[in-house]
């Protein structure tokens, strides 16, 4: 089986809404960060390479199969792991009750193997001692931690994470991360965020959705790159940045759509470079006080 | 020393710890003298490594004991019916079947049945516009996304849905018929098995319909039509009876049948969200 995804074309509307238009993506083994504002397609991208829906145009092959064909898409929920945006459990199940309850599921029936198994990604998200906790009484942080080990299950060759870092807190991140980095050796790892700084981290290609479409789909160097000698610090907003906040030094970080000279340039971030993709925030003021 | 050697069941009951506490010393006394017999008891220890594989597994099921999470009363049940372990655990996870819904109807059961006893005419209406939804209600609960906050990671696992809800509607027949059954032995003036066919009717439209809307959603339709078709009849006319006349049960397997092989050719719909998502 290919340990890739295609998508030619893809499109998905529901209704009157056109969530996603005319994608087309290749996507090999590795990190794959999926940036975009609210409402950009980012979670329906994702529950199409999921098989959780189907798209309303366009073909879809992961791993080189086709899931609209009911074998096939059962070849690769085989090998699929997958946590949603917004994910529930039932009432009254423990950490280990649920994942346990996901692998049975995912075809796990032989007890030792599958509470090994279980330990194994409770342990690889920092749960191994909440185990016995019941979800309802842990943190947030805590039961995102529950629904990723969840998709961790068996070493899937493809995961697709929504938010996988929401409500972690920043050591856990860093574990996350290095948890992930391993598994993108051999699988396909795709994560949507909202924070540039795990795309950053992780990974070595980013696409940016926008309003459906594909704004930009490379190297996260390549993007940073597009931002160099358009931003710069001063002691007060410059009129001519698309964006501007004061950072925690007091001062004044300003993004531009164009270069500009004469200013104190400061090596552009992630973040700098999906603003300015993005022409500045649509909804934000020119300047933003930002407590950093 | 002598010409005897420990044979080697002897020697492999006591490599494993097998034997009895007579049969260890007499091997041991004997293993003093022998360097023979030494050798073949290291060889064997290395290959069984008894030790580590005792103490691996004794782990094991120490922190299976705290950690696996105690089957419900109702898991138990499913087991004891014959249903593998692993699947039993897969119908007992819905919300349907957690204590406080089939104690809830049980009790609306109990009360219609005692209200037909009681209320004679009046209770056995009361009792016809209850009992036959009931089952219906409770498959919906035990498969709808609103009851069943994890159905997203569930639906893209490789297990069949179909199957997955064919097993939850099984489970309820299997419990809700029978109770019904039963409470049908104390409403006078009808055979109970006569509430049977429409229980089972509603059930299979409810799967039916659910491959177009959300299975919750189809059960109130169901019970609502029930309920409003009672209610006319009631009004109209003096026997409850008349509707489990031998032409209307015909009519509520007909139902079954046709619901079911809809919802058998539909089935592909409900492997992925459902539009309403």
């Amino acid at each position: 089986m290919t340990a890739s995804i295609s998508l030619r074309g893809v499109g998905r509307t529901f209704g009157a809404t056109r969530a996603l238009a005319d994608v087309d993506l290749d996507l090999e083994p590795g990190v794959i960060g999926l940036l975009g504002p609210n409402g950009a397609g980012k979670t329906t991208l994702l529950r199409v390479l999921a098989t959780a829906l189907p798209p309303s145009q366009g073909k879809v092959r992961v791993l080189g199969r086709d899931p609209e064909v009911p074998a096939d898409r059962t070849e690769i929920r085989r090998r699929l792991g997958y946590l949603p945006q917004e994910i529930g459990f039932p009432r009254g199940f423990t950490a280990f009750g649920f994942v346990d309850y996901i692998a049975l599921l995912k075809e796990w029936t032989q007890p030792p193997a599958r509470h090994a198994e279980v330990r194994r990604v409770l342990d690889q998200v920092g749960l191994s001692s909440a185990a016995t906790k019941r979800i309802r009484a842990m943190s947030s942080g805590q039961r995102r931690r529950v629904a990723l080990a969840q998709a961790l299950l068996g070493s899937p060759p493809m995961l697709i994470l929504d938010e996988p870092t929401t409500g972690v807190d920043p050591e856990q991140r860093v574990t996350l991360r290095a948890v992930l980095a391993e598994l993108a050796r051999t699988s396909i790892v795709v994560l949507s965020t909202h924070q540039t700084e795990d795309v950053a981290a992780l990974c070595e290609r980013v696409i940016v959705l926008d309003r459906g479409r594909v704004r930009y789909d490379g190297q996260v160097t390549e993007l940073v790159r597009q931002a160099a000698g358009r931003v710069w610090l001063a002691d007060r907003p410059d009129p001519a940045a698309t964006v501007s906040w004061r950072t925690g030094t007091g001062r004044y970080r300003n993004v531009a759509a164009h270069a500009r000279d004469g200013v104190e340039h400061v090596e552009p971030s992630l973040e700098d470079a999906y603003l300015l993709l993005r022409g500045g925030l649509p909804d934000s003021r020119p300047t933003e006080e930002v407590a950093s | 020393m002598t010409g005897w050697h420990v044979d080697d069941e002897t020697l492999r009951h006591y490599v494993e710890r097998t034997d009895s506490m007579a049969e260890g010393a007499s091997v041991e006394q004997h293993l003093l003298t022998c360097a023979q017999c030494r050798a073949r008891v290291n060889t064997a220890a290395t290959a069984v490594d008894s030790t580590m594989v005792d103490l691996a597994a004794v782990w094991d099921r120490t922190r299976d004991a705290v950690e696996v999470p105690r089957p419900s009363v109702f898991e138990r049940l499913l087991r004891a019916a014959g249903i593998p372990a692993h699947e039993a655990r897969l119908v007992a996870a819905a919300s349907a079947f957690r204590g406080v819904w089939l104690v809830g109807v049980a009790a609306v059961l109990a009360f219609a049945a005692v209200a037909a006893m009681i209320g004679h005419a009046r209770g056995l209406w009361l009792f016809l516009a209850v009992a036959p939804v009931a089952p219906c209600l409770v498959v919906a609960f035990s498969y709808d996304r609103r009851w069943d906050p994890a159905l997203e990671p569930e639906m893209v696992t490789p297990y069949p849905a179909l199957r997955l809800i064919l097993l939850r509607t099984i489970a309820v027949l299997a419990v809700a018929l029978p109770a019904v059954l039963l409470l049908g032995l104390f409403v006078p003036g009808e055979a109970p098995f006569a509430w049977l066919l429409p229980a089972v009717g509603f059930v299979a439209v409810v799967l039916a319909a659910s491959t177009w809307v959300s299975p919750l959603n189809a059960a109130m339709a169901v019970s609502t039509v029930w309920l409003l078709t009672v209610w006319r009849l009631a009004a109209r006319s003096a026997s409850p009876t008349a509707v489990l006349q031998p032409r209307t049960q015909v009519a509520f397997l007909v139902l079954a049948a046709a619901s079911f092989a809809t919802f058998l050719v539909r089935r592909r719909h409900l492997h992925q969200l459902r539009p309403w998502r």
